[in-house]
């Protein structure tokens, strides 16, 4: 027997975002392309269910995980990248075919590719912004040099 | 001796608190009699101290090896035998094996984790020793699925806080390929097929090499990748008898299973051998083709770096480019060569054309569009028209309630795998 969570999707076309309504009230937005666009398509939620007839306050709005990708202009050699940085990068082919790389400080993890792209997940976009710029220094030094 | 009691046949005030059986009295002790008693019976909210306590939450697991463990630690004694791994890994593992479980989160978990926690210790241990171990042939011999042991392993590690080293390339193309059943003739396997075990060896070392420079191995599965290079290498050391043989039957004369991405590996490996070809000047009149590549294996791998070196520099017509438009350190790069239109827009490659990671030479599949600037403030008016969208019909409700309950009887009621 499995309990059935109680939630409701629900998708917005301006800005483009969806959410997950638990019946407790809480609600989770997803997929703004800046902190300022979830904080106004939460807003426009609250309103839309405000015109539907539910008692709703807007309130504790707060940025939880910020997904962010970049590309580096050089291919990476992760066996390399791996033995320069531990115990930080952890490296499994047979798992991922990808450089797991956490920022303790930052509480960011970075997933890097060998073609040099690196995806980024943080707690804000200033933290993911400046792990981008830590590991910049270390991902330079392990990169594909021309024969 | 409470004070202020007496009793009521003989007046003595000497009464002791006794207990009959599980009943407490209060008893004279000068004539015997039964002063008060307490209830036989008790409520749930009496029994506080009585209650008993749950096996987990009593200090005595800490005490003891319990019996989950002790099983536990058999296993992995009986993975290192299987494995026929030295004594001194099993202690080792043994040892993983303890300080995990004294996690409360490993102790808990299901029997299913604990089995795989086996696995996941004597791999550690491998890895250490640098003992090639994949973690294919840990699962095959668990009977356990790669999701499961992948979640305990990263777990594992992390609770631990070990660094484990990565999985050594040159030994185990050595365990893999002195595991194939090709350097012994055999009834069902005619002799021009047996190979030499040394030629094969060092053949496959080479071409795995070659294929680590050229970027198939990085990010990549490594076994699939071996097993192409040890099917090229078998190939190449008598081609006229074993061109016609394909991999799945190379596969199965040695005994061994083929990995599915194998084959586009093979691929991989075929297109980087003829780009090098092209370089040869007696190569590159015979205008070779993938089968014909492989008779020239040898001479390939005698002089691939500098193969390598020149092929990948070099545009696809062959013109020498002039250096400061390749040697794309960190400066300005140009697209290189005319075969480069299919890298994606925006990425700049540093390393020369064709010498790219395989996925960036094919075509992307779909660019991703950029969204517009919007500006959005959330004040914006909601129209009713908006609102309506969002609320559903009442055909829509009863269709959607229909679907729920259908779902909800399958998958109540699965047939037994």
């Amino acid at each position: 027997m499995y309990f059935f969570f109680q939630k409701v999707l629900m998708k917005l076309r301006k800005p483009r975002i969806t959410a997950t309504i638990w019946s407790s009230g809480k609600i989770i937005c997803t997929g703004a392309t800046s902190e300022e666009e979830a904080k106004f398509g939460a807003r426009r939620l609250a309103r839309s269910l405000q015109k539907l007839g539910f008692q709703v306050i807007f309130t504790d709005f707060k940025v939880v995980n910020v997904l962010a990708v970049c590309n580096m202009p050089f291919e990476i050699r992760l066996p390399e990248f791996t033995k320069n940085n531990r115990p930080h990068a952890s490296y499994e082919p047979e798992l991922h075919p990808a450089v797991c790389y956490r920022i303790k400080s930052l509480r960011a993890t970075l997933q890097i590719f060998s073609t040099g792209s690196i995806t980024v997940t943080g707690p804000n976009v200033k933290a993911v912004a400046t792990a981008v710029e830590q590991i910049y220094p270390f991902v330079f030094e392990s990169r594909k040099e021309i024969l | 001796m409470p004070g202020g009691g007496r009793c009521p046949d003989c007046g003595s005030a000497e009464l002791v608190e006794d207990a009959h059986y599980s009943q407490s009295q209060l008893v004279c002790s000068d004539c015997g009699c039964v002063v008060t008693e307490g209830v036989l019976t008790t409520t749930f909210s009496d029994e506080v101290n009585l209650r008993e306590v749950a096996y987990s939450r009593s200090t005595g697991e800490n005490e003891q090896v319990s019996r989950s463990q002790q099983r536990g630690l058999r296993r992995v004694r009986d993975l290192c035998r299987v494995l026929q791994l030295p004594s001194t890994f099993e202690d080792t593992a043994v040892a993983y094996y303890q300080k995990a479980y004294q996690h409360p989160g490993i102790r808990a978990a299901r029997v299913q984790k604990k089995e795989v926690l086996v696995g996941c210790c004597v791999l550690i241990t491998c890895r250490q020793h640098n003992w090639p171990l994949t973690m294919g042939t840990i699962c095959t011999l668990l009977y356990a699925d790669l999701d499961m042991f992948s979640g305990t392993y990263m777990q594992i590690v992390k609770l631990l806080g070990l660094d484990v080293p990565s999985l050594c390339l040159a030994d185990l193309v050595k365990t893999y390929c002195s595991s194939f059943k090709l350097f012994q003739a055999s009834p069902s396997m005619p002799a021009k097929f047996m190979e030499d075990k040394e030629k094969m060896l060092s053949r496959t070392l080479q071409l795995v090499e070659l294929a680590d420079e050229t970027w198939l191995v990085t990010g990549r599965h490594p076994l699939p990748v071996i097993t192409a290079a040890a099917f090229l290498a078998w190939q190449s050391l008598q081609p006229s008898a074993r061109l016609t043989c394909s991999l799945a039957r190379f596969c199965k004369l040695a005994n061994v299973d083929l990995p599915y991405p194998a084959s586009s590996r093979l691929q991989e490996l075929l297109a980087v051998l003829l780009r090098m070809a092209e370089q040869l000047a007696w190569l590159q009149v015979l205008k070779l083709d993938k089968r014909s590549v492989v008779k020239h294996i040898s001479d390939l791998l005698q002089h691939r770096h500098t193969l390598i070196r020149k092929a990948f520099r070099e545009g696809p017509s062959g013109v020498e480019a002039p250096a400061e438009e390749l040697w794309g350190r960190g400066q300005g790069q140009e697209e290189v060569g005319n075969g480069s239109s299919d890298l994606p827009k925006g990425k700049r490659p540093a390393s020369p054309a064709l010498l790219l990671p395989p996925c960036m030479l094919k075509p992307p599949k779909r660019v991703c569009p950029t969204p517009p600037a919007s500006t959005v403030t959330g004040d914006e008016d909601i129209s009713d028209s908006e609102i309506e969208q969002y609320l559903r019909t009442p055909q829509e409700v009863r269709d959607f309630q229909r679907a729920q309950a259908a779902k909800r009887a399958a998958t109540s009621s699965p047939n037994p795998p």
